[in-house]
């Protein structure tokens, strides 16, 4: 974060200058980092902590002072869970719900918040209020009539009902609003004056230049609904169709009698997919953040 | 759509309404014409011939007794609706969701806390007529049951449910911990002293006077927590009352059975008395432990990290019922490293408990096959299969003669013999009070229950609170054990 | 879509095309094909919304006038349960626990968040600014019941690891979710833990968005540090506050799992916010004509506060 400006390039700064420089440019730099660092450990302590109950039997996980590091793990709280669950289907299903529901807001999300940013059209105002409003109910309060609705176009008990409502989004179309809100006019102008047609400049000017606003969205979704409770419990009866979420609690077991590690190692394992898909989102993210800085 | 001369509206024109309203282009195409008819959601339709019946059930635990059900009547289907391992709140909310939506189930699963509301709902139908009717079939289910859980199933007269499992809250030690502190595991008829003393005596505390190990500890919730102390020193959060009727039971099956002299119809808990003198004195006990430090800060919910510590040995003793046995052999307790005994005697021993079993849906479709299957999961082979009660007791079967030193010879307690003589031996033993109102009266007494262990209130004043929150709950309700009639 | 390039004068009434009210080339009919664009953007999402969300919504907003406990048939009763419902302290003092849910965690969401950006985006060496934002993104992955549990373990006040090691630090144990004002805090950092991996990954594009000419040319001009933050960084990502501050209060004012699983409303009442008591009533009283009414004064205030928001955001916020 070194400053560069006329006064710190003049070649005669004093011992004395040259310390307070230090001071104030480097080592306040380290004590940043190192609060940063032990910040991270504490962010990151949670976890470790789930992953070592995991890895040992409920007796051993509790003393004090807690044990983070585990000499003998016990892989088989990992092999109970497939065994109380169809863990592996559940994976699978959570899979096909979250990526449908991610590709299909990806779509609505950017072309309604592109509408609402760069489009002008009657009622505009009056329909993003509209939009806006609607995440503003609790779901808990709107599940009974949706639950109602599902069941009538007989899609109760099925993955779909998952998906299906999910796919209009509030929230994601204010999120590319604000993003397409942020790419300066010029360059729809000048592609204007090439000669381009409103689809054109959508798909080649603007969605490329809000590939952060996407990346973000996605990985936001995915989290989201790859964590989902509530609704897969009122929706589906069928064990077969199962989310992780509904089979952790399974695992949590009748008046809490299932074991805290079993549960724990569930929590770890779906907690990997989820990793993978924010490390390649990460990627992504860089790129289309680079992209987005640059330029011309 | 609102009728002119009366105010009700039925819901299914009430929901075609505004279903109607709210999604007319996609759902006109493809909904059937009305709500509830054959949604079943996903199965196919049944063939000729086939019944399908609808339960609320645990698939993995079910499933043995499902199977050995079909090979003798192949013409049944089930259809699980399932809301597994997840709490009282979740399953309440499903259960809702789904009738409020006007499906159908046929059977459904409830405990002591909900009994009295889905049959003072009529959700539930009465078994009656079925009872008296296969009466010759059940008679030796009910020889092998207690009365005082049959009678937790009843209300104002009727029965309800055919119990199949059950927790009393006895009392649960960590050996280790008691013998670290040079006791024993206690007799059957300990008192609240001795209880104090071994609860002192295990309480290890290091040199700066913070606690390491404690005496005792509980959960804050309505079944379990500071209720048993209610119950032994004579009293209960409500009043109790008999519901007339229920004589046909108690004279078919239970003549001569001292145990049943004098049980009627049901329980009534007809009034809140939160701070009789007896309340008030076993709330100053709890608070009395925590300021000494034999007991740590309470906190809320299913027990989950309660357990944890027990396991640990940092905790020597907790209320908690046959459920544990299966429970701290789940966390890896071996057998012998925990032990159960009744609760300690106050001014009596009487135990409090939960039990529950399956109901029939009053608006389900196949009645007579749903009670068929409801008779034959209380049989004896069906019961000894069920993943409740197999491979590890994860909840006290009713049946007296499933409790055999087999049963827990791998897991323990050594002492098992408790979880069913806490009936037997003590007749007196009775239901958490469970009325209709249940949900609402759990909450305002776990509510005050916390203010007072955490010294936001003296147990004096939080029970006065409680008692006038009760009180106008109460006057919100006032049809409670009329609207059966 | 017709295209922009073609150059032929208008054709004579007779043979005009049925469509020339969006197909003819002149500025009217440019804008109308924009907003025939837009009307088609939008469609999708605006029906599924209908659909889904506005429909449910209207018939929440509808069931808050009748008394109707599943069982029987709804009842009629007009404002009664408003009338309740003001008259209800509990549910009343719901609203200012969510209230002070809210702002805590929201403020903290963006300082957090905001100050996490800004040393991811400084200088340094690539993998630590990977590890750095991957470990504070983490806790994004749990779902609020894990977190939940895994955190009630860690904040016991007499065996969980938090206090064992403030107590190192010499710090008395703190009664994390027994007491009152404990329980609130407990809460609000775990609810900060669970989400600022959101804000900050907000704040990270916004702050890669800010173009590095604006940048250079604030170095020329001699603005460092706290100046260049407040008058050139921060206005530049304003977008970006505005909607994590939105979207904070309104997802903050509907958490339901974490403080559910977490303290169940307690000790006491102290952390019930207004979701619990709205889906208390509903589906554990069963009364979900009061339930709705909760919920549709819930929503009103949420509209209220995003207006509020958007309100300053028209005085403050800088749209490039």
């Amino acid at each position: 974060m070194q400053s560069i400006n006329a006064e710190t390039l003049h070649p005669q700064r004093s011992l004395g200058q040259q310390f307070s420089d230090f001071v104030r440019y480097r080592l306040g730099r380290w004590i940043v980092l190192a609060i940063t660092t032990i910040f991270a450990i504490i962010v990151v302590a949670p976890f470790a902590w789930t992953v070592s109950t995991s890895m040992r039997l409920p007796m051993e996980s509790f003393s004090v002072p807690p044990q983070w590091i585990v000499l003998n793990p016990d892989w088989s709280n990992y092999t109970e869970v497939f065994n109380q669950v169809p863990f592996l289907q559940e994976i699978l299903n959570s899979f096909y719900v979250t990526i449908a529901i991610v590709i299909g807001q990806l779509c609505t999300a950017s072309l309604a918040g592109y509408a609402f940013a760069r489009l002008e059209f009657p009622g505009r105002n009056l329909l993003f209020w509209l939009i806006m409003a609607t995440m503003m109910i609790p779901l808990q309060a709107t599940i009974i009539p949706v639950f109602v609705l599902i069941s009538r176009m007989g899609l109760a008990n099925t993955l779909m009902s998952l998906i299906l409502p999910a796919l209009p989004t509030a929230f994601g179309t204010f999120l590319m609003r604000q993003y397409f809100m942020g790419v300066p006019k010029d360059f729809e102008e000048a592609a204007t004056i090439d000669g381009a047609n409103q689809i054109q400049i959508f798909a080649r000017v603007y969605l490329p230049l809000v590939a952060p606003g996407l990346a973000v969205l996605a990985v936001l979704t995915f989290n989201a609904h790859w964590n989902e409770f509530f609704r897969p419990l009122i929706f589906l009866n069928d064990p077969s169709l199962f989310t992780i979420p509904l089979g952790l609690a399974t695992l949590k077991g009748y008046m809490m009698t299932g074991s805290i590690s079993v549960v724990l190692a569930a929590v770890t394992m779906s907690l990997i997919p989820v990793l993978i898909v924010y490390i390649f989102g990460q990627r992504y993210l860089i790129e289309g953040l680079m992209m987005g800085g640059v330029k011309g | 759509m609102i009728s002119k001369q009366s105010t009700g509206i039925s819901r299914r024109e009430f929901l075609q309404w505004t279903g109607i309203g709210a999604a007319t282009l996609a759902v006109a195409a493809c909904a059937p014409a009305a709500p509830g008819a054959a949604v079943g959601g996903g199965a196919a339709a049944p063939a000729q011939g086939k019944i399908v019946l609808r339960m609320q059930v645990d698939p993995k635990q079910e499933q043995p007794v499902v199977d050995l059900y079909k090979q003798s009547h192949p013409d049944v289907d089930f259809d699980f609706v399932s809301v597994s391992g997840t709490d009282h709140e979740d399953i309440a909310a499903k259960i809702l969701t789904l009738v409020a939506s006007g499906q159908a189930l046929d059977l459904g699963y409830a405990a002591t806390e909900a009994t009295q509301l889905y049959a003072g709902q009529k959700l539930s139908a009465p078994i009656d007529e079925y009872v008296k009717r296969d009466a010759a079939d059940l008679k030796e289910y009910f020889t092998d049951v207690h009365p005082s859980l049959i009678q937790a199933m009843m209300f104002e007269g009727s029965l309800y449910q055919l119990p199949i499992d059950f927790n009393a809250a006895n009392m649960y030690f960590n050996t280790a911990v008691l013998k670290e502190a040079g006791m024993e595991t206690p007799k059957t008829d300990w008192t609240k002293d001795d209880f104090y003393n071994v609860a002192k005596a295990a309480t290890k505390k290091d040199a700066s006077g913070k606690t390491e190990t404690y005496g005792y500890a509980w959960t804050n919730r309505l079944w379990g927590s500071w209720m048993p102390w209610i119950f032994v020193n004579g009293s209960n959060l409500l009043t109790e009352a008999e519901a007339p009727g229920g004589e046909w039971l108690w004279t078919d099956f239970y003549a001569g059975d001292k145990a049943a002299e004098g049980r009627g119809g049901g329980y009534r808990w007809l009034a809140p008395q939160a701070n009789a003198a007896a309340n008030v004195e076993a709330l100053d006990f709890m608070v009395q432990l925590y300021k000494e430090g034999i007991t740590p800060s309470i906190e809320l919910g299913g027990g989950q990290t309660l357990q944890g510590f027990f396991t640990a040995g940092k905790l020597a003793m907790t209320p908690a019922g046959g459920f544990w046995a299966g429970g701290l052999a789940n966390a890896g307790m071996p057998d012998g490293s925990f032990d159960v005994q009744l609760f300690p005697k106050w001014v009596n021993q009487r135990h409090q408990f939960g039990t529950a079993g399956q109901w029939l849906f009053d608006q389900g479709k196949n009645k007579d096959a749903a009670w068929d299957y409801m008779k034959f999961r209380i049989s004896k082979d069906a019961m000894m299969i069920n993943g409740m009660f197999n491979p590890v007791t994860l909840t006290t079967p009713t049946r007296r003669s499933m409790l055999t030193e087999e049963r827990f010879a791998e897991t323990g307690p050594a002492n098992w013999q408790v979880f069913y003589s806490t009936l037997d031996d003590h007749p007196d033993t009775a239901p958490i009070p469970a009325p209709p109102v249940s949900n609402a009266m759990t909450q305002l007494f776990v509510n005050y229950t916390s203010r007072a262990m955490n010294e936001e209130l003296a147990p004096q004043a939080a029970l006065d609170g409680l008692q006038k929150e009760l009180e106008d709950l109460y006057a919100r309700n006032p049809d409670m054990y009329k609207k059966a009639n | 879509m017709a295209s922009v390039a073609s150059t032929t004068t208008a054709a004579p009434r007779s043979s005009r095309n049925p469509f020339h009210w969006i197909t003819e080339n002149t500025l009217a009919g440019m804008e109308r094909r924009k907003a025939l664009l837009g009307y088609l953007f939008l469609s999708p999402t605006i029906l599924g919304i209908l659909v889904f969300t506005a429909g449910p919504v209207i018939f929440s907003l509808v069931l808050s006038l009748f008394r109707w406990n599943v069982f029987s048939p709804p009842e009629f009763i007009g404002l009664a349960n408003f009338d309740r419902f003001f008259h209800d302290s509990r549910a009343l003092m719901s609203f200012w626990t969510s209230f002070v849910f809210v702002v805590f965690a929201v403020s903290l969401q963006l300082v957090v968040g905001m100050l996490l950006a800004l040393v991811i985006q400084s200088r340094m060496v690539t993998w630590m600014r990977y590890t750095y934002r991957t470990a504070f993104f983490l806790p994004m992955l749990m779902s609020g019941a894990a977190t939940a549990i895994v955190l009630s373990y860690m904040l016991h006040k007499e065996f969980g690891a938090v206090n064992y090691y403030l107590g190192l630090l010499g710090v008395p144990p703190i009664p994390w979710l027994s007491q009152p004002g404990w329980a609130m805090a407990s809460i609000v950092i775990s609810y900060l833990w669970l989400s600022m991996g959101f804000t900050m990954i907000l704040f990270i594009g916004g702050l890669t968005g800010i173009s590095t000419e604006v940048l250079d040319a604030a170095d020329v001009d001699g603005a460092q540090g706290l100046t260049r933050f407040w008058n050139i960084t921060l206005p530049m990502v304003s977008p970006t506050l505005l909607f994590a501050a939105v979207t904070g209060v309104i997802g903050g004012l509907q958490v339901f799992d974490l403080p559910y699983i977490m303290t169940y409303g307690g000790p006491g009442d102290s952390t019930r916010t207004a979701v619990m008591v709205m889906y208390e009533a509903a589906f554990k009283n069963m009364e979900i004509g009061y339930g709705s009414t909760i919920a549709v004064v819930l929503f009103v205030i949420i509209l209220g506060v995003t207006a509020g928001q958007f309100g300053v955001g028209k005085r403050l916020v800088f749209y490039q």
